[in-house]
This record gives C-alpha cells, sequence and structure tokens, in this order.
C-alpha cells in the first residue's frame, strides 16, 4: 500500500459519521429488518434464549418459557444457531463493530485496569440482565424498536431508564470517579 | 521513525487485518445464504447493525446519561431523530399490511407495561450507566477490543438466568396491562403517528434549550 492509496482509504473509513447519518441508517436497517424478519431489531432475547438452555441443562428450575424452548430442540435436527437467530445476528455486530475498527485503524485491546472495574462491569451486567429479562428488552427492543412501533410500553420503559440512568450517574461521581 | 510514521504504519497494518477480515465475513455469508437467505440476512443485518454503531459512535447510554452528566445532548438528538424516521417507517409498513388485511409485522414487540416495566427501566438504566454501554453498545465494544465488557456479558446473562425465573412473579403479582398498548388502537393511524411524531419534535426542542441552558 503506497502513501497515496493511504491518504485515500484514510479518507473513506478514518473518519466518524454524524450521528444524524448513524440515526438515519439505523431507522432504514430497522425497517429493512421489519419487512424481511417481520420482527424489529432485538438483541437480549438471544441472551434469555441461552440461559433457558443452560437451565435445561442444569436442570435446575423451569421458568415459563422452558417449555417452549424444550418443544422446539426436540422438533428437529437444526444448526445451533438456526433455533435462534437473534444470535447469530448478535454476533454480527461484535465482528461488524470488528471490523470498522479495523479499517478505521481504531481497534485498541483495553485491558481491565483494576478489581474495582471487574466489579463494575460485572454488576453493570447483572442489572442489565435481569432488568431487560423482566422488562421484555433493552435499549434495543424495548425502547427503540418498541416506540418505533407505537407501543406505550417503550415509553414508559423510556422514562424509567432515564431516572436510572440519572441514579446510575450520580452514583457513578459518588463512588467510582 | 517518528511519530506520524508509526501511526501511518499502524494504519496500513490494521486496514490489511479488516479486508481479509472483511473477506472472511462476505464468505460466511454466501456460505449462510446458500443454507437459507434469511439466515444469511440475520448475518449481514448484524454486521450491518456493529459497522454502523461504531462508526457514528451511537450509544444509547450517552443519550440518556449526557444531558444530566455534562450536559450535552447531540446523542440524544440523534436518537431521537432515529425514533421519528423509525416511527414513520414502522408505521408505514404496519399500515400497508394493515390495508391488504395481513397479519401486521413485528406486533409482539407491543409489549405488557406493568410495575416490571417500571423497575426493570430503572435497574437496566442504573445498569448501563455503571457498565458504560447498554446491550448493543456492549458488543460493539467488545468488538473494539474492551475486555471490560466480556465480563459484562457474563453478568449479563447471569442476571438474564434470575429475571427469567422471577418473570412469572412479575406478572402475576404486578402487571398492569396485560395486552400492552398499541398507540393506533387509542388514537387511530394518522392520530397516533402525529402524536408520537409531535411529542418526539418537543423533546428534540427541549434537548437544544437544555444544552443552550447549559453555556450560559
Amino acid at each position: 500500500m503506497d502513501r497515496e492509496d493511504q491518504k485515500n482509504f484514510r479518507k473513506w473509513f478514518k473518519p466518524s459519521w454524524s450521528y444524524v447519518t448513524g440515526a438515519v441508517l439505523l431507522s432504514v436497517l430497522q425497517v429493512i429488518t421489519l419487512i424481511v424478519t417481520q420482527e424489529p431489531l432485538g438483541i437480549t432475547s438471544a441472551f434469555s434464549y441461552w440461559a433457558i438452555r443452560l437451565q435445561d441443562v442444569l436442570g435446575f428450575g423451569t421458568p415459563a418459557q422452558l417449555t417452549m424452548v424444550t418443544q422446539l430442540l426436540g422438533a428437529r435436527e437444526t444448526l445451533w444457531f438456526e433455533e435462534n437467530l437473534v444470535t447469530l445476528r448478535n454476533l454480527g455486530i461484535i465482528l461488524g463493530a470488528l471490523l470498522s475498527a479495523l479499517l478505521a485503524s481504531q481497534f485498541r485491546l483495553k485491558k481491565i485496569k483494576s478489581g474495582q472495574q471487574a466489579l463494575t462491569a460485572l454488576l453493570g451486567g447483572l442489572l442489565m440482565g435481569y432488568g431487560s429479562s423482566i422488562a421484555a428488552g433493552c435499549n434495543i427492543g424495548a425502547f427503540f424498536s418498541g416506540i418505533g412501533s407505537m407501543s406505550l410500553s417503550g415509553w414508559v420503559f423510556g422514562l424509567f431508564l432515564f431516572i436510572g440512568a440519572f441514579i446510575g450517574g450520580k452514583l457513578l461521581i459518588r463512588f467510582l470517579i | 521513525m517518528n511519530l506520524n510514521d508509526q501511526k501511518k504504519d499502524d494504519f496500513a497494518k490494521q486496514f490489511s487485518v479488516g479486508l481479509v477480515l472483511f473477506v472472511m465475513l462476505l464468505m460466511v455469508g454466501v456460505i449462510l445464504f446458500q443454507y437459507a437467505p434469511i439466515i444469511a440476512f440475520f448475518w449481514l443485518s448484524g454486521l450491518g447493525f456493529g459497522y454502523i454503531l461504531q462508526r457514528s459512535r451511537f450509544c444509547f447510554v450517552a443519550a440518556f446519561r449526557d444531558p444530566a452528566l455534562t450536559g450535552s445532548t447531540a446523542v440524544t438528538r440523534g436518537v431521537l431523530v432515529a425514533l421519528a424516521l423509525t416511527t414513520i417507517g414502522f408505521t408505514a409498513v404496519k399500515y400497508f399490511y394493515h390495508l391488504t388485511s395481513q397479519t401486521i409485522p413485528g406486533q409482539s414487540y407491543i409489549a405488557s407495561i406493568g410495575m416490571n416495566t417500571v423497575v426493570g427501566g430503572i435497574i437496566f438504566g442504573i445498569g448501563m450507566v455503571i457498565a458504560g454501554g447498554c446491550a448493543s453498545g456492549m458488543l460493539m465494544r467488545i468488538g473494539e477490543g474492551f475486555e471490560m465488557h466480556l465480563i459484562t456479558l457474563v453478568g449479563f446473562f447471569l442476571g438474564t438466568m434470575l429475571g427469567n425465573n422471577h418473570l412469572q412473579w412479575w406478572n402475576n403479582h404486578w402487571m398492569w396491562i396485560k395486552e400492552g398498548v398499541f398507540l393506533p388502537d387509542l388514537f387511530g393511524w394518522a392520530g397516533a403517528l402525529i402524536i408520537q411524531l409531535l411529542v418526539i419534535a418537543l423533546l428534540y426542542g427541549l434537548a437544544i434549550k437544555w444544552e443552550e441552558k447549559q453555556e450560559l
């Protein structure tokens, strides 16, 4: 790759897009996804699916959805990702972001700095996992797709997300920074 | 070698790896397409989703957190634009299915409303701010190389397992509107669309005012 090429590639892949560009492209992707898959974008149903499967394997408890999954499991021989295509899409999100970061030379391996940081990451994940599984989704499925689908639940969830984020910000200032 | 040359070298290296990855991802797409087009669609739409999120630094956490924490509403306004555009697109698609008497797609996302929506929202809001990423942001940052968000993913999974087992309890005791509320059922298609877009516009105006107030 000579200097001139490099300059051109940098121009194409290095600059960030504006938030509005991102908003337009995400909306286009949402609408195409609704038409093709008959459902809007969602992420957390994949976590739910695997949590239920793991619980089934370990053999403790029977959450309400467990029967549904075991029926699916017994029904046919399938590739692992075919029963939950959302998992495949989530994998795509990780690799799509990796691709974007590499092309812009923004990939950096960021190591965990301290035990406190690891604990915060774990706690934040636990809270999000619990919250999304009782409220039927995350920022994408319950909020973005919910409001896009003109569901009142999306607005209610969004209002309390805002309150939660405010509390989280206070905690961040009080304990972590 | 000065710093500038080093930077250029790093660019060439990462870019080359990126090109190889791009070809590999497309090849997987082709293999999946031969298996079933819909599977390839999930794969490619995921890649597109991740690419857009990373390139535009679109972060739902920042949209909720920054107005109070830093006073900036740039991301918040970006999210509001996305909400407005997606509302218009979804409503057009849904209305078309309604007119042609077909089953309206995506109606399973009209979720029930209850205390679980309230508590879930608050808990999720706290979690995403202290973890520095929500579900999509976490996946995006794993791709960018953040080890911390792999731990968040483990936590997310464990939290989901716990929540799954409590879901029945929440539904039995704290459900307010089981079938959820599809706004066009209340206000008609045009009415709901207009009201929702007006609310989004109002929030957009508030976001501009809020940021101006911070700068004074």
